[in-house]
Formats: structure tokens, C-alpha cells, sequence
């Protein structure tokens, strides 16, 4: 009895300590998913914004404005949906 | 046993023995003189017991005395720790008390300074909720002089645009017009734009509303005052369109990557109400204009379609530029039975300080009663370069800065259609047109030279040079109040010129 309750024990805390790591790793990921998305965001949006006007920088609007201007945005050049995501990070950043 | 009863006891003891001691001394002596001595001892004895009872009594009350001392300095224990304990406790108070100063003096400090701008951006922003309201827009306002009309006149135009943003998929937007034009006597308002944007999935966006034709990139994508880099539009979009500039239906659009980072694909298509054209004649000639906008359809059997499809060949990483190709089409009929279609072909190039675009279009119109067909072709092609980066070895530094501003641009568009109508014409400038009766012609043509300061990425004083160059003439149809109208050859209409500088913000 004092076997199995220690080996219910061990493999409890091997399951722990694997969703410790797991949390670690995806939030490790968002902040990695993040950058790259910034990164590919500051190499767009000189080029897709000059399209059609000069790219306006992040500063002029607040992040929350940004949400809603860059759904109008998306729409009128029809922007891939990626791309609208990195552009959007990059301007609420560098904001 | 108390000490003082000891004591007592023991002086009694020790008197009883002596004078025991001293009666048996005295006893061989004499009875007479035993029995006197015996009565003194007997007095002192009771003296004796006397000053014992007064000493115990003493010794009693002196007893209660430091009984009661002792509780009073029990008692004085007892408060001294009291005090030691309040005096801890107002220290502590103290120490809190010193600390909440310090809390409130930065506090007070913090609401002296106002919120910063982030956060009040926050706070406005949230104001709605986890929905979000934005203005954005533009305004304009023009100094237009025309040679041939001999005439200048100021123009405004004011076009807030606003965003309701429900979620992560749907917003809202409407904008509204208020133009300020010569010949007016006050403003006049009108709402181009009003329509729900919704995001189904990466790939497929639903519009439903009044929106910009989505023909060509002109209405939808450069038509803002702080957007197009001229302040007229090019003839086939300008007081003359080809194409009509807007519509009520719905869009299903969207873009995707097809390659590297840069190659993607978009597309648009599109049933609305369709085109109409200029109701206020008696009746339809080749030449009439179109309408802006076409609110009710009852004088079609069926909606218009279209689509458009734009496709950029270009990674990001081959320092090519950013090319545009793009196609659109128009179906509609403005009558029951009549067609009108539309077809156009566009560019749109990117590469550093080099932006150039432009189109050519070709409209059909079914005419009632098998007349000939309303058929007009249009185009423009235009550049422009910044000036940034480039530095002139006779310019000082200061003067590189406002160098570095400058965007000069040029422009050559034209029109072609068999006729036009003389009750159309319109000789009054308004903001973004001369009022040059040229501009009618019925094979216009125009080179537009610009040159654009931009203060701010947004914000331009804009300056442009119209040279109209009528290429050929035509047919004019005049009405005059009449319910047909006349018709009349006529030449090419005589060059004209025109200034128009404008100073324009988006916000």
C-alpha cells in the first residue's frame, strides 16, 4: 500500500512539473510569437501603408484606435490577414 | 507567625521569667515588701500587655499599610506597562502615519501631473467598453483660380470618417461630407460611406452598405484629400466619372499570400444597385453623366455585379519595389433591358522615393431604341518622387530639410466619348475642380503638374498646374428646358489653365 500511494505520488508530480514546463513554454512562445510578428510588422509597413499614402507611424494613434483603423485598413487593400496582424503589432508597440 | 507578634510574645515570656526570677529572689526578704513588688509587677505586666495589644494593632495597621502599598505598586506596574505598550503602539501609528504622508503627497504629485497620454488614450478608449469608437478623416481647403472663367475662389471640405469597432471581427464605419463650395450659401452635407466591415474568417471579409465602387484604386484606395497626391482627380474620376463613384450592396473580399512574404493576391466582388444617370434630363442621351449615387433600383430589373482582381508578383526581399497589377469589371443595367458595363486594367508601382500608378477603362452603355451606343474610354498615368535624400551641393543643410520634403508630380489623363451635354456643364469650382469648362470636352485631355510639401505624413500643402489640352470635339446635346434635345457638332473647346493649391490633413 505504501508502494503504490508513493508511486501515485511520483507520477503526480512528473505530470505537474510537465504542465509547469508546458505553461513556461507556451508563454515562452507568445512573447517569441510576438517579436517575429514585430519584426515582420516593421518590414511591411513601410511598404504596404506607402502603397497607397505615406505610412503614418504608431505614435499618432493610441493602441486601442489602432485596433479599429486597422480593420478599415485591412479592408481597402485587402490586406492578407497575417500581414494585417504583424503590421498591427509592430504599430501598437512602437506606439 | 508576624515578626511583631514574636516580638511581643517574647518580651511577654521574658518579663514573666524575670519577674519569676525576681519574685523568687525577693521571696527570702519580706511578704510586705513581696507583696508591693508583686503589685508593681503585676502593673508593669499589665502596662506590658497594654503596650503589646497598641503594638500589635501598630504593627496591624502598618501591615494593612504595605499590603496596600503593595497593591498600588502592583497596580502602577501594571498601568507603567500600559503605558510602555501605548507608547510602542503610537509609535507604530507614528511610523504608518509617516508613510500614508508619504502615499498621499505622491499621490498628490501624480494627480497634479494629469494622466499621461498613454493612459488617458486608455481611458478615453475604454470609455465604450470592450467596444471601441475612433474618428478619423480628413479636411481640406483649396485656392482655385481658372483663366479661362477668369475666376478664383476659396473651398472647404471637412470629411470626418468614424469607426465603431464591435470585436475583433466586425466594425462599423460612416462618413460624413460637409463641403463649403462657391455658389452656395451655406454647407452643404452628404455621407459617401456608411457600411459594416465584417471579418468572417483570414481570407473572406463581408461589406454591407453604401461604400466606394470597387473599380479600379482610385475611389477606394486614393480619392482622400490627404491620400491623393493631386488635388483634382484624374478625368475618368473626376467631375465627369466614367465609372459611378459609389454604390449600396455587398462585398465579399479578400487577400492572400501566394508566396514569399510581399507575393500576395486579392479580390472583390461585388452585387449592388447599380448605375444610374443623370435623372434631372428629360430623357437618356449618349454623353450624360452619371450619378454619384444610385439609392433606389426600381428602374432595373436586376442588381449590378462586378469584381475586381489585384495581384502583386514582387517578394519583399527582391528589392524590386512593390508592383501592383490589377483588373475590374462592371455590370449593370441602368434601364430595363439596358446594359451598361465596364471593364479597366491598373498599375500601381513602389520602389523608394518612386510612386507611380495608373489605369485606362473602357465604359459601354446599351441606348434605348437601338441607338448607338454610349461607349467612352478613359485613363491617366501619373508619377511622383520625393526629394528625400537628395542633396544639392549649393543648398545649405537648412535647406535640405524643407528639400526633403518636397514631392513633385505629374500627371497626363484623358477622356473620350462621342458626346457630351451642354445643361451638364458646370462652371463652378468646388474643392478638387477648376470649374474649366474644358474638362467637359468631349475628348479631354489634361497633363496635371503637382508638387506636394508634406509637413507630416499626413499633412500637405498641395500645388497643382492644369494644362487643358482638348484634343478633338464632338457632339453637343442641349436641352434648354426642352424635353429633347438638340444636337450640334462641335470642335475641340479651347485650352484653359488652372492653379489649385490646397492645404490638406488627415487625422
Amino acid at each position: 500500500m505504501a508502494k503504490l500511494r508513493k508511486t501515485i505520488m511520483v507520477r503526480l508530480l512528473a505530470i505537474m512539473l510537465v504542465v509547469l514546463s508546458a505553461g513556461n513554454v507556451f508563454a515562452a512562445d507568445n512573447e517569441q510569437e510576438q517579436r517575429e510578428q514585430f519584426k515582420e510588422g516593421a518590414r511591411l509597413w513601410p511598404v504596404y501603408c506607402a502603397q497607397c499614402h505615406n505610412a503614418r507611424p504608431g505614435s499618432e494613434f493610441s493602441p486601442e484606435q489602432w485596433d479599429s483603423i486597422l480593420m478599415h485598413m485591412r479592408t481597402l487593400p485587402n490586406l492578407p490577414a497575417k500581414d494585417a496582424r504583424a503590421i498591427l503589432t509592430y504599430l501598437k508597440l512602437s506606439h | 507567625m508576624p515578626a511583631g507578634r514574636i516580638f511581643s510574645t517574647f518580651l511577654f515570656v521574658f518579663g514573666a521569667a524575670a519577674l519569676s526570677l525576681a519574685g523568687l529572689t525577693h521571696a527570702a526578704d519580706s511578704d510586705s515588701g513581696d507583696t508591693a513588688a508583686l503589685k508593681e509587677i503585676r502593673r508593669e505586666m499589665r502596662q506590658m500587655r497594654e503596650e503589646r495589644k497598641r503594638d500589635r494593632e501598630v504593627i496591624r495597621s502598618l501591615e494593612i499599610k504595605v499590603q496596600q502599598l503593595e497593591t498600588k505598586g502592583s497596580s502602577v506596574e501594571a498601568t507603567t506597562q500600559q503605558l510602555q505598550n501605548t507608547d510602542e503602539k503610537l509609535k507604530e501609528t507614528t511610523l504608518e502615519l509617516q508613510q500614508t504622508n508619504a502615499k498621499v503627497k505622491t499621490l498628490q504629485t501624480k494627480v497634479a501631473e494629469g494622466p499621461t497620454e498613454p493612459q488617458l488614450a486608455r481611458l478615453l478608449g475604454g470609455y465604450w467598453g470592450t467596444h471601441q469608437f475612433t474618428i478619423a478623416g480628413g479636411a481640406a481647403a483649396d485656392f482655385i483660380y481658372d483663366r479661362q472663367l477668369a475666376q478664383n475662389t476659396f473651398a472647404v471640405n471637412f470629411n470626418p470618417e468614424m469607426f465603431f469597432r464591435v470585436n475583433d471581427w466586425i466594425l462599423f464605419q460612416g462618413s460624413l461630407d460637409a463641403s463649403w463650395n462657391p455658389g452656395s450659401s451655406g454647407a452643404s452635407f452628404s455621407s459617401g460611406v456608411a457600411d459594416a466591415q465584417i471579418f468572417l474568417n483570414d481570407y473572406m471579409e463581408l461589406v454591407l452598405g453604401a461604400f466606394d465602387q470597387p473599380f479600379d484604386d482610385f475611389y477606394e484606395d486614393n480619392s482622400a484629400f490627404w491620400v491623393n497626391r493631386f488635388v483634382t482627380a484624374p478625368l475618368p474620376y473626376g467631375a465627369r466619372a466614367l465609372v459611378p463613384p459609389s454604390d449600396i450592396g455587398m462585398q465579399v473580399r479578400g487577400g492572400y499570400q501566394w508566396g514569399q512574404l510581399g507575393q500576395d493576391v486579392d479580390y472583390t466582388v461585388w452585387a449592388a444597385n447599380g448605375p444610374s444617370f443623370d435623372s434631372a434630363l428629360p430623357e437618356p442621351v449618349v454623353g450624360q453623366m452619371l450619378n454619384g449615387f444610385n439609392n433606389i433600383g426600381s428602374n432595373t430589373n436586376g442588381r449590378a455585379y462586378g469584381g475586381r482582381f489585384r495581384v502583386y508578383p514582387f517578394p519583399l526581399d527582391s528589392n524590386l519595389g512593390r508592383l501592383e497589377l490589377g483588373t475590374s469589371t462592371y455590370n449593370g443595367k441602368w434601364q430595363n433591358g439596358l446594359w451598361f458595363n465596364a471593364w479597366a486594367v491598373d498599375f500601381n508601382y513602389l520602389r523608394g522615393n518612386l510612386q507611380a500608378r495608373g489605369s485606362y477603362l473602357e465604359t459601354y452603355r446599351q441606348m434605348p431604341g437601338g441607338a448607338s451606343p454610349d461607349n467612352r474610354q478613359g485613363w491617366y498615368v501619373q508619377a511622383g518622387y520625393f526629394l528625400n535624400g537628395l542633396r544639392l551641393p549649393f543648398l545649405s543643410s537648412e535647406l535640405d530639410d524643407y528639400l526633403d520634403r518636397l514631392e513633385p508630380l505629374v500627371r497626363y489623363s484623358g477622356v473620350n466619348q462621342r458626346a457630351v451635354v451642354a445643361d451638364e456643364f458646370s462652371t463652378t469650382p468646388s474643392l478638387g475642380f477648376s470649374g474649366s469648362q474644358s474638362v467637359f470636352a468631349p475628348h479631354a485631355r489634361e497633363v496635371a503638374l503637382g508638387l506636394d510639401y508634406w509637413i507630416a505624413p499626413s499633412i500637405a500643402w498641395q500645388t497643382e498646374f492644369d494644362f487643358e489640352l482638348p484634343r478633338a470635339g464632338g457632339t453637343l446635346f442641349s436641352f434648354n428646358g426642352a424635353s429633347t434635345p438638340t444636337a450640334s457638332k462641335i470642335g475641340a473647346t479651347p485650352n484653359d489653365r488652372a492653379i489649385l493649391t490646397q492645404f490638406t490633413l488627415g487625422f
